[in-house]
């Protein structure tokens, strides 16, 4: 035991932290490696010191994300170009990458996956909209997440019928069978009041841009879970800084039970540049793929390296 | 007359009654030292068991957070459900409300200072058997774990005693609460029925508020959403605080965003309203799981357990979050069902119940020994009405193992180690605990018994020597 506990000693003191805790006086005793008891808990308040004053240092980022922030917070450096050929009602892809905030302006904001939306024209009345939506988890597991939409082709694109299938992929690229889960439905006559959070992607490029739109509806979230009484409308017209540029952006707000606030960025194209609630944002990026992919390949070596530690 | 021939005629005898007298006879007789151990054990041997157990777990839910519970500003079906179909406790504590401490503690039945997870981030002391690691040794059960585990790493893939279903993402419950209860639903669906399982789906929910807090810190002056202001909740009655209170609190409060930030009465209001919009995403995902639950036929053979690791400030003494032993901090959930086996729709507000309690509850249910040295007990004949009172006192450990409450079934008193300032409430006449009765002579009798049951308490704890402030808890008295 007390072979043991000396050596962790050693081997924390020589950590860089906490030789910086002892530099910077937050620990005032160098351990004394005779009695295991006083050693193990003068290191753990070396530990615990250091972990505080270097979470005491972190910034509050005081302020609901909106693009501006997400700029200062170095999650988007700019939005794909707009083009004038960008039709809210045509075929058309967007992906958006999916962006984490600890409330910190320091650290714990990452990048978390990406949600691809397709839309397409099926007729005067409906359109379809295919989903694919990645979403990192530790280890490098993923869950992948895919569907497609029949929609009417009104204000909210309310769901008429839709698959979805959820499936979960390993770190070494396996699916995991077990716990995929695939579902086929269908609105119930009359459900015109309706929406899907994915939907609304696309539903609020599509709106009149003026105070006077106020939607009101029920949600199905994921497909699955419902939502009630919510309400999206027009909040304006907002001065936005992002790459040093000032370009001004529409907003919409989403509120309702069941969900934080959720504020929908466009452009004067109509084009849905990001959907920001509460600690999540959506960032327009035709890059979100492929970043994913090397976040997750990341990810996946330093799991390996974990494992094979752990082995040895 | 043989050992044999006795045990069989008990067992006969045993076999004669009806189940319920039984129950309530054989506890008075146990307690009475009439009726024989093996006796005993042979009747709670052929108990009924569930086929599966389902514990979900949420991190930082208020105790009033529940629709059919009275709270009138969620719309909660899921939790509703679970309420109505069982049996809720209104006296329940967190062991240590804090993340991982309080977890440590449902997950070995053990306090926090004897887990060593006295502080957020840090393992369970290795030779104390998990509830994964016990079940898959002493039972059938195949033990399985999704979501946050906080013991250390919040999400991790290697949890001793459990096949880990699903990771989750760190911090954020939106997100990966979403995800989680999806793995869940899968798993659920997928699964054969003849397998009995163990599963615990353990929810980041309604922790965003975390997150959240630090996103709205500035600006108070500016509601964001106009429209809400007039669906914004009440402030609760003892927003107010006591000015005589530990100086480990006041400094608590004065670092915490609505102090920062200057806070007015609106901020706290939309604060209040953000933090149940939170529960309602949790419901939703709770939903999930229990629609799966009942589509795959397996709602009548589970027992369900749903408990938090901590409770909400939720603005109570201008509080927010956790690790504080004021009952908003220190209150959690703790719900049971098993149709058909526990007594349905039953809001138990008598029996003081905590964290460490679930661990033997489970173990009863499961029909197995505990593992040695439980701090808590099996509430089973309390959730199928076979006792109807109990007398006992619950203990809560708090703040890197500085602080301590001892709740009887009147008083609530609360100590910090190196602070003079004691608190003793009276929380039939004042359950919002605003009037420290501490320092009043006409209580000045109650001190010396409380730190004398404190210390009984400490002395029977095996704390190992790394936890911080062991001997002071064994000393203080």
């Amino acid at each position: 035991m007390m072979g043991v506990i000396a050596s962790e000693a050693i081997s924390i003191v020589r950590c860089p932290e906490i030789a910086t805790a002892f530099k910077k006086g937050l620990a005032m005793t160098i351990p004394q490696i005779k009695c295991n008891r006083v050693v193990a808990v003068q290191i753990l308040y070396i530990q615990e010191n250091a972990m505080a004053k270097k979470k005491s240092q972190r910034t509050i980022v005081g302020s609901p994300l909106t693009p501006t922030l997400l700029d200062e917070l170095g999650a988007l450096s700019n939005f794909p170009p707009s083009s004038e050929d960008f039709k809210p009602d045509g075929n058309w892809v967007n992906t958006y990458r999916i962006w984490t905030c600890h409330g910190y302006r320091e650290s714990g904001n990452d990048n978390v996956g990406f949600l691809r939306i397709k839309r397409l024209i099926n007729s005067q009345s409906s359109l379809t909209l295919k989903v694919h939506q990645e979403v990192l988890q530790a280890d490098a597991l993923v869950n992948i997440i895919e569907a497609t939409i029949e929609c009417r082709n009104n204000q909210l694109a309310s769901p008429i019928q839709w698959k979805i299938s959820s499936r979960f992929r390993s770190a070494d690229g396996r699916y995991i069978s077990e716990l995929s889960s695939n579902d086929n439905g269908a609105a119930a006559e009359g459900l015109d009041r309706s929406a899907g959070d994915w939907c609304l992607f696309e539903a609020v490029q599509r709106l009149k841009i003026s105070k006077e739109t106020v939607l009101a509806f029920d949600m199905l979230e994921g497909l699955s879970l419902l939502k009630k009484d919510q309400r999206l409308s027009y909040r304006g017209l907002y001065p936005t800084k992002i790459g040093g540029e000032n370009i001004p952006l529409h907003c919409f707000v989403q509120l309702g039970s069941g969900i934080l606030p959720c504020e929908y960025w466009l452009d004067d194209h109509h084009r849905l540049l990001a959907v920001a609630s509460m600690n999540k944002a959506y960032i327009l990026d035709e890059q979100a793929e492929k970043i994913t992919r090397q976040i997750l390949e990341k990810e996946r070596k330093s799991y390996e390296k974990r494992k094979s530690s752990q082995r040895k | 007359m043989n050992k044999n021939t006795t045990e069989e005629q008990s067992s006969c005898l045993v076999n004669r009654r009806d189940f319920i007298k039984l129950s309530g006879s054989a506890v008075a007789l146990l307690a009475n030292g009439n009726l024989k151990r093996n006796v005993f054990a042979a009747w709670q041997s052929r108990r009924p068991k569930p086929k599966n157990i389902l514990l979900i777990f949420t991190d930082q839910q208020h105790i009033d957070t529940i629709s059919a519970g009275g709270c009138q500003y969620v719309r909660t079906p899921a939790l509703d459900q679970l309420k109505t179909s069982g049996v809720s406790f209104t006296k329940s504590y967190s062991a240590n409300p804090v993340c991982s401490p309080a977890r440590s503690c449902v997950f070995t039945g053990r306090t926090s200072s004897e887990t060593a997870v006295y502080v957020n981030g840090r393992p369970i002391r290795s030779d104390i058997p998990n509830l994964g690691q016990w079940f898959s040794q002493q039972t059938d059960y195949e033990t399985f774990y999704a979501g946050k585990w906080h013991l250390p790493r919040s999400y991790t893939s290697d949890i001793p005693g459990f096949k880990v279903i699903n990771t989750g993402i760190g911090g954020f419950g939106y997100l990966c609460d979403t995800v989680m209860s999806r793995a869940c639903e899968g798993f659920l669906r997928n699964r054969s029925k003849s397998k009995p399982f163990l599963l615990v789906a353990s929810f980041m929910q309604p922790h965003d508020i975390c997150e959240w807090l630090r996103l709205n810190m500035d600006n108070p002056q500016e509601i964001r959403y106009p429209q809400l202001v007039e669906k914004f909740p009440e402030l609760p009655d003892n927003f107010e605080f006591d000015e005589n209170e530990p100086g480990v609190i006041k400094k608590r409060r004065l670092g915490n965003e609505p102090f920062k930030g200057k806070w007015n009465k609106e901020q706290w209001q939309y604060y209040r309203w953000s933090y149940y919009r939170n529960i309602e995403h949790l419901d939703a995902e709770i939903g999930r799981i229990l629609q799966a639950l009942e589509d795959c036929g397996h709602a009548k053979d589970t027992l369900i357990v749903l408990t938090s690791d901590h409770g909400e400030g939720l603005a109570h003494h201008q509080m927010v979050r956790k690790n504080t032993l004021y009952d908003e901090s220190a209150k959690v959930p703790l719900l049971f069902s098993w149709p058909g086996h526990i007594s349905e729709n039953r809001t138990d507000s008598f029996h003081l119940v905590s964290g460490l309690d679930i661990m033997p509850t489970l173990c009863d249910y499961a029909g197995i020994k505990t593992p040695k040295n439980m701090r808590g007990r099996s509430l089973r004949s309390i959730l199928e009405s076979v006792v109807f009172s109990w007398g006992r006192t619950i203990i809560t450990e708090v703040s890197s193992n500085t602080g301590r409450m001892l709740r009887t079934q009147r008083y609530k008193y609360i100590t910090y180690k190196d602070n003079l300032v004691e608190q003793l409430f009276d929380m039939r006449d004042n359950p919002g605990e605003t009037n420290n009765l501490a320092t009043s002579s006409k209580y000045a009798s109650y001190l010396p018994e409380y730190r004398r049951m404190l210390e009984d308490w400490e002395s029977r704890l095996d704390v190992p020597p790394n936890v911080p402030n062991a001997d002071v808890w064994r000393r203080k008295g």
